[in-house]
């Protein structure tokens, strides 16, 4: 069987997203090396960490080319947690120094925005279990019914997709917040699933057997 | 919009798990932490909490140890603490699987580690643990070095100023109703959350399904349990579904044992 490539670009902890791919029956492996990442079956792009220090470390160690390459021209299913999926933006207002925003891999119509619930009661960063409501269908969530999508979240940015066809799924914070998105062989999800129990471990075991 | 979190907080004392009351009286083994890990992740519970009691360099290999050993078949968020010191302290847990890192005694000795770490590490990271005792009817103190040290400090106060430092949480304890199984001190409780604007897990006291009700309904984000779930048959799965009933709102139960 190939490896699951989890993409390393210097962020400090991916044992989790590495236990849970295990856990699912296959191998990982944690990896910058391109040819790794052509030779993987899936990729999975992890993220912990501030936004404009992973752009770095992605662009230097030239893995927004590998990724270009491999996930979105030869479309390797791809999956991207948390910041991961921050990353995809073209833009995120995280950290922005003198008031320009960090520029993103530019996957998706989106940019990344500091959350700002309408509910001053309601705490940021935006951390611990919240449900997810489906937009629509998609394979990394087949067999999970819709009362166990419930997702384990640590964020104070949020993604906003001008294209609400690439919105999967929103939680619900003082505010939507989007939760899932996807197109095509790429999807990312702004929760934790490798923290998420039950569903998180069905979420992964699907995206691990998602041939799109 | 978020559910309240159930977590069960786990004592070690040389890698063996212990409870006691008000923090030194009535020492109890409890069992082998990652096997009890294992039972709260079937019963479907948040988070777990893990808090090195007796901390020395030796207790800190074996809490790496245990949290990997945790981390390859428990897939919720872990925090973990007790003697944290360093930044390096912080990268080793955070390493071995845990996704936030508890700070109690240092953070009043040295508040600018606190800072450090949480502009290293992230806020989201960084919880802030207090323990606090009633030294008067009216009047509570913060308490450090597992509640030997008494330190001039108002728990409200401080876990503002831990607040300021950027915490990403406060793990707020009672030593008088630690281990006592007679209701959380819900005055702080009220008090604290009405405040603090970053999420309160309280600990200290939880004897029934009532006490933890009382306590998400004076503010809490999360109860920290310990005794009860190690010394009752009020399980995790018992608990949840008695407060999903009542209308809190939790997380529907997943557990395969449900």
């Amino acid at each position: 069987m190939s490896d699951v490539a989890i993409v390393d670009y210097g962020i400090n902890n991916v044992r989790s997203v590495r236990n849970v791919v295990e856990y699912c029956g296959y191998n990982p492996i944690v990896t910058h090396d391109a040819d790794a990442i052509a030779d993987a079956s899936h990729v999975i792009l992890p993220g912990v960490g501030a936004f404009g220090d992973a752009m770095n470390n992605i662009r230097s160690r030239g893995l927004n080319e590998v990724l270009e390459r491999h996930v979105r021209e030869k479309g390797k299913p791809f999956l991207a947690v948390c910041l991961g999926m921050q990353l995809l933006a073209r833009t995120s207002e995280e950290h922005a120094e003198d008031g320009l925003p960090h520029c993103g891999l530019g996957w998706f119509e989106a940019d990344v925005v500091r959350l700002m619930p309408n509910d001053p009661a309601l705490k940021i960063p935006h951390m611990g279990w919240n449900m997810v409501a489906k937009e629509r269908s998609h394979p990394i969530l087949a067999n999970i019914r819709d009362s166990n999508l419930a997702f384990y979240f640590v964020h104070s940015f949020a993604m906003r997709c001008n294209d609400s066809d690439d919105v999967v799924g929103y939680a619900q914070y003082g505010q939507p917040v989007t939760a899932i998105i996807a197109r095509e062989n790429i999807v990312a999800t702004q929760f934790h699933p490798e923290k998420s129990q039950d569903s998180g471990i069905e979420l992964m075991s699907n995206f691990l057997r998602w041939n799109p | 919009m978020l559910k309240k979190r159930l977590i069960p907080k786990f004592l070690l004392r040389d890698g063996r798990l212990v409870k006691y009351v008000r923090f030194f009286e009535n020492e109890r083994a409890a069992g082998n932490p990652v096997t009890t890990a294992k039972v709260y992740n079937d019963y479907g519970v948040d988070e777990l909490i893990v808090l090195d009691i007796v901390p020395s360099a030796a207790s800190r290999g074996r809490v790496v140890e245990i949290i990997e050993r945790m981390s390859e078949e428990i897939f919720m968020p872990f925090t973990v603490g007790g003697g944290v010191k360093t930044l390096e302290d912080v990268n080793m847990l955070l390493r071995a699987g845990a996704d936030k890192v508890s700070v109690n005694s240092e953070a009043v000795r040295r508040p600018e580690f606190l800072r450090e770490a949480a502009r290293t590490f992230g806020d989201q990271c960084m919880t802030v643990s207090i323990d606090y005792k009633r030294i008067s009817p009216n009047h509570a103190s913060v308490f450090i070095d597992g509640g030997r040290q008494h330190v001039a400090l108002d728990p409200i106060e401080w876990a503002l100023r831990c607040e300021d430092l950027h915490c990403g949480e406060v793990l707020l304890g009672s030593i008088d109703r630690d281990g006592t199984m007679t209701g959380y001190d819900l005055d702080m409780i009220h008090k604290a959350a009405n405040v603090l604007s970053v999420p309160l897990i309280v600990s200290g006291g939880c004897g029934s399904l009532q006490h933890a009700i009382d306590a998400l309904e004076a503010g809490a984000s999360a109860v920290a349990i310990s005794s009860m779930f190690l010394f009752t048959d009020h399980s995790p799965i018992k608990l949840r579904s008695h407060l999903f009933s009542r209308g809190l709102d939790v997380r529907a139960s997943t557990s395969s044992r449900n």
